[in-house]
């Protein structure tokens, strides 16, 4: 009993997530791209400890040295050390790719699943306006808003989430869908549950595997996405140190001192890389056809 | 019927021996069928009747050579079919008897056939294949099946797609896939479970006459005792794996002697009289990994005893034989 | 006289739907055409027809789980169509469903201790402890251990679901039930003891049942009356002895002799062979029974019989017995 009660304490959806982690335990890859991601957060945690530098200290002298015992990853053209602003660097790509996908995460999803139980009308016209959404490249859609509200934090955390709403949206959709014509949700409504407990109760956990694997991939899209808005100049200004910005800050010398652009470009491939390994992993995991039988 | 009572004539035309098909079951292999025999007479249909589980689906399978694989394997036995141990045979000697001497039908019409593909070509196609037919000698076979198998205006709906039938016509489409090449065995898996009763009625008529008429044998495999008592000549109750009892369809309605058909039989609501107690069977099949080592059907069993943790032999008189040391008394042991 | 608990009025449905490619044509489904029928406090009333009839959408209309068309339903006295909302979400207590498929029934992420004590707490029955209890005494009552309360759906055979799909609808302390084929995805020996179940919850505590069901012999055994659908209409209502020793309708006596009996003496008989079955979406004119009948004339082709009393509680769609 006391085993049983223990299992049984679980609830609805810690059980999701148990059984997409025991799908995933026997994934390899997922395992090291969820390594790699964490040690890029922990360090981008632990960066005042870290840095061997000011990351916004100039150093006249030191101008674009090279990579040397000194300055490991060099320094750029203020002289400023390049490892100390790649660690602080992470924390603004992470914050802002990161907030945009969880506020894109919870506004989407909530949307699709609205739209999918709601149905009819009104579903038509909601994944009508996600369609429209959608139609523009994220990096447009992150340009035309920072170009007209301006580059701040909150502006691109919310270019960022405004353009990843609508995959969010409809791959709550679909199973959406494919659920609330089940006899369980027929049984809650002969029941007299309100609309609002069947989806937030009832349906969102059945969906929830399918978000976070989505999740997991467009947080790799968002950092990407302020990398480039960054590089072409409408990212945080400067001194503040990011990823895209630091590219483009040693573009401008990459013929001479290529390092300025390397480091930064190769910090983004890498954690787009883990994210992506760690998301097609989750992937997998929840693809019941690749999932054992129950 | 034609052989209803007779009991062994010269030559089964098929002939099960000792089957035993297993599965992996996390890690470990486990009987799904154990120790099945039976033999087949010339147009005799042999139902295999019994709940979900209890292998009789398997058995077919095993028999057709449609074991999936690699999760499950026959680990022992024979299937004797025209002078030849099917289980032994390779893919392609299997490849010319299925679907050709031996054809399996199926519980679901709707998804059996190809939604693409013309009725008429699909039955067709059996005979090109392993008949060697020409396309216009080929369609000629494939409407006169349909016309036997009754489709309404066949000529007709020769071009017409699997959607536009209905599951009772799509049903008939597959009998004649599977008669195309008069086969000596029909193997039917619940080929009238998906059905309405009155379209069920009417497939029943219709296979126990193409039997008649084509001179097979057939094999009917289903979980209604109702339908068993239509069709059959001779009845096989399965439980868990196992054969449990094996009688003419008559004797084993009028006498059954295993527990288990016993209150299966008593445990069905009829439509021919009221009942006034409904027999229940405790409990529910073991799962194929805890198996009781002695009689299987022991732990539900109202008659238990002592003894009954051993597993008991298929014994009996020739026409009937039960698989229970309670039962079998009297009955010379086989 | 028993007491009216349920009377259904010309309740209509139509369902429409696009199909085809390129050029899409409407078209509409007549699931339920006006259909009446009237179930007794305590009663078992049988539903019966075979698929797409109209009888699952019957039991859904009623508990207004789809939205009928047009008509009336009744529940005590009280007019549930007209119900709002937070009438309806009492109504809805009196009123439950155990459905056919015992494993599409139940959430698969949610504990049946949760699943079964949810419903009360929606309706405020009671404070949690008295929930608790009542959650173990529904199990108790539905055959299952105590500590089913800690465990997932996945973790129990079809039988034990079924008996948790009961359990559920039983919480909220209904009077009438719809089992929409509750007993048809089992096998033999576990139906009979869902059967036995729901018989001694009637017994206990007078429930009345809508029954819904392709079998007659299911539904000889557990209902008091019956009505029979064809193609979305009812042909023939009655009391359970009379309408299985004396079938009026045509397709009633169909439907009699097709279906199987554990009996090899008594073979069942196969109907007259009438070509391809109609459907609900385009009814044949007339009887939409007469392409089938063996008795069918020429007023058959042309006008749907009326409907006849033949006897207090018995009455008949069919122009063999007009008056």
């Amino acid at each position: 009993m006391s085993r049983a009660a223990a299992i049984g304490r679980r609830r609805g959806f810690s059980h999701a997530l148990g059984e997409l982690l025991r799908a995933f335990n026997t994934n390899v890859t997922s395992w090291i791209g969820l390594g790699i991601f964490l040690t890029i957060v922990l360090l981008a945690i632990l960066a005042p400890v870290l840095a061997p530098y000011d990351p916004l200290e100039q150093n006249i002298v030191a101008r674009l040295k090279g990579p040397s015992e000194q300055f490991w990853f060099g320094t750029d053209v203020y002289g400023r050390d390049i490892l100390s602003r790649l660690l602080y660097g992470a924390r603004v790509s992470l914050i802002i790719g990161t907030t945009a996908t969880l506020i894109a995460m919870v506004v989407g999803s909530a949307i699709g699943i609205l739209s999918g139980y709601v149905g009819g009308r009104v579903d038509l016209a909601i994944m009508q306006l996600m369609d429209v959404l959608m139609s523009f490249p994220t990096l447009i859609m992150g340009l035309m808003i920072v170009a007209v509200l301006g580059a701040s934090m909150g502006n691109l955390i919310f270019a960022i989430a405004l353009t990843a709403i609508a995959p969010f949206a409809r791959i709550a959709r679909a199973p959406t869908i494919a659920i609330k014509q089940r006899d369980y949700i027929e049984a809650c409504r002969a029941l007299g549950y309100s609309d609002l407990r069947i989806m937030a109760v009832h349906i969102l956990p059945n969906v929830m595997a399918e978000i976070m694997v989505m999740g997991s991939l467009w947080l790799a899209t968002s950092i990407r996405v302020e990398a480039s808005l960054s590089f072409i100049g409408l990212g945080l200004k400067p001194p503040t140190p990011s990823w895209g910005g630091m590219v483009r800050e040693g573009f401008e010398v990459i013929l001479d001192n290529a390092w300025l652009s390397i480091f930064p470009s190769l910090a983004i491939l890498l954690i787009i890389f883990a994210l992506n390994m760690l998301g097609d992993g989750l992937r997998d995991a929840v693809d019941p056809k690749l999932r054992g039988g129950e | 019927m034609a052989t209803a009572f007779k009991v062994e004539p010269a030559e089964p035309v098929l002939s099960v021996q000792g089957l035993t098909t297993s599965f992996r079951v996390s890690g470990d292999w486990h009987a799904a069928v154990r120790d099945v025999s039976f033999d087949l007479a010339h147009n005799e249909t042999l139902a295999l009747v019994g709940e979900s589980g209890c292998g009789k689906s398997m058995t077919a399978l095993s028999i057709m050579g449609l074991v999936p694989k690699p999760a499950g394997r026959i680990t022992a036995g024979r299937i004797m079919f025209e002078g030849s141990d099917l289980v032994s045979l390779d893919r392609e000697a299997m490849r010319r008897i299925r679907g050709n001497r031996i054809s399996m039908i199926f519980q679901e019409p709707m998804t059996s056939l190809n939604p693409v593909l013309t009725v008429g070509f699909q039955v067709a196609e059996a005979l090109r294949y392993h008949r060697a037919m020409g396309g216009a000698e080929a369609d000629r076979a494939a409407l006169d099946l349909l016309e036997q198998v009754k489709i309404p205006s066949a000529a007709r709906r020769f071009k017409d797609y699997p959607h536009q039938f209905s599951g009772g016509m799509r049903q008939r489409v597959m009998i004649a896939i599977a008669l195309a090449c008069r086969p000596q065995v029909l193997l039917a898996d619940e080929p009238t479970t998906a059905l309405d009763v009155t379209i069920q009625a009417e497939v029943l008529a219709l296979l126990a006459e193409l039997k008649q008429a084509y001179g097979m044998s057939m094999v009917f495999i289903t979980h209604n005792l109702g339908v068993v008592a239509a069709i059959a000549d001779r009845v096989a109750v399965m439980y868990a794996g196992e054969i449990v009892e094996v009688a003419a369809v008559r004797e084993l309605f009028r006498r059954p002697r295993h527990p288990y058909t016993e209150l299966l039989l008593r445990s069905i609501p009829r439509v021919d009289r009221h009942v006034s107690h409904l027999e229940t069977i405790e409990g529910q099949v073991p799962s194929i990994a805890a198996m009781p080592a002695g009689c299987r059907f022991a732990p539900r069993c109202p008659l238990r005893e002592a003894r009954c943790d051993a597993p008991p032999p298929l014994a009996g008189a020739a026409h009937h034989v039960v698989r229970c040391w309670v039962r079998s008394e009297g009955g010379g042991h086989g | 006289m028993a007491e009216i608990l349920l009377a259904v009025e010309r309740l209509k449905k139509f369902f429409t739907a696009k199909r085809g490619f390129p050029n899409p044509e409407t078209v509409t489904v007549r699931a339920l055409d006006e259909i009446s029928f009237m179930v007794k406090r305590g009663e078992a009333f049988g539903l019966v027809g075979e698929s797409g009839c109209g009888k699952s959408t019957a039991g859904r209309s009623i508990l207004r789980l789809v939205e009928p068309d047009s008509g009336r339903v009744t529940y005590a006295g009280e007019d549930i169509l007209a119900a709002d909302a937070a009438r309806m979400r009492v109504l809805r207590q009196k009123m439950q469903i155990v459905f056919q498929d015992p494993y599409a029934s139940l959430n698969p992420r949610r504990m049946i201790g949760k699943a079964l004590a949810e419903p009360m707490l929606v309706h405020g029955l009671g404070t949690p402890t008295e929930i608790e209890e009542r959650v173990e005494a529904l199990l108790a009552e539905v055959g299952l251990p105590p500590d089913s309360r800690w465990r997932f759906p996945h973790e129990f055979s079809g039988g034990q679901r079924q008996r948790i799909g009961i359990a559920r609808a039983l919480t909220v302390g209904p009077e009438l039930v719809v089992a929409d084929e509750p007993v048809s995805a089992l096998d033999v020996s576990i139906q009979s003891q869902i059967l036995l179940l729901l018989r001694g919850l009637q017994d206990k505590h007078g429930l009345s049942f809508i029954f819904i069901s392709h079998d007659l012999g299911v539904v000889r055994w557990f209902c008091q009356s019956i009505a029979v659908m064809y193609l979305g209409r009812i042909v023939e209502i009655g009391p359970i002895p009379g309408i299985f020793d004396e079938p009026l309708h045509p397709y009633t006596q169909m439907l009699r002799r097709s279906s199987p009996v554990p009996d090899p003496e008594i073979r069942i008989e196969p109907a007259r062979f009438g070509g391809e079955v109609p459907s609900a979406v385009n009814p044949p004119a007339g009887c939409h029974f007469h392409t089938r009948c063996p008795h069918a004339t020429d007023i058959c082709r042309q006008i749907y019989p009326a409907w006849r009393e033949v006897a207090p509680g018995r009455g008949v769609a069919c122009h063999l017995h007009g008056s």
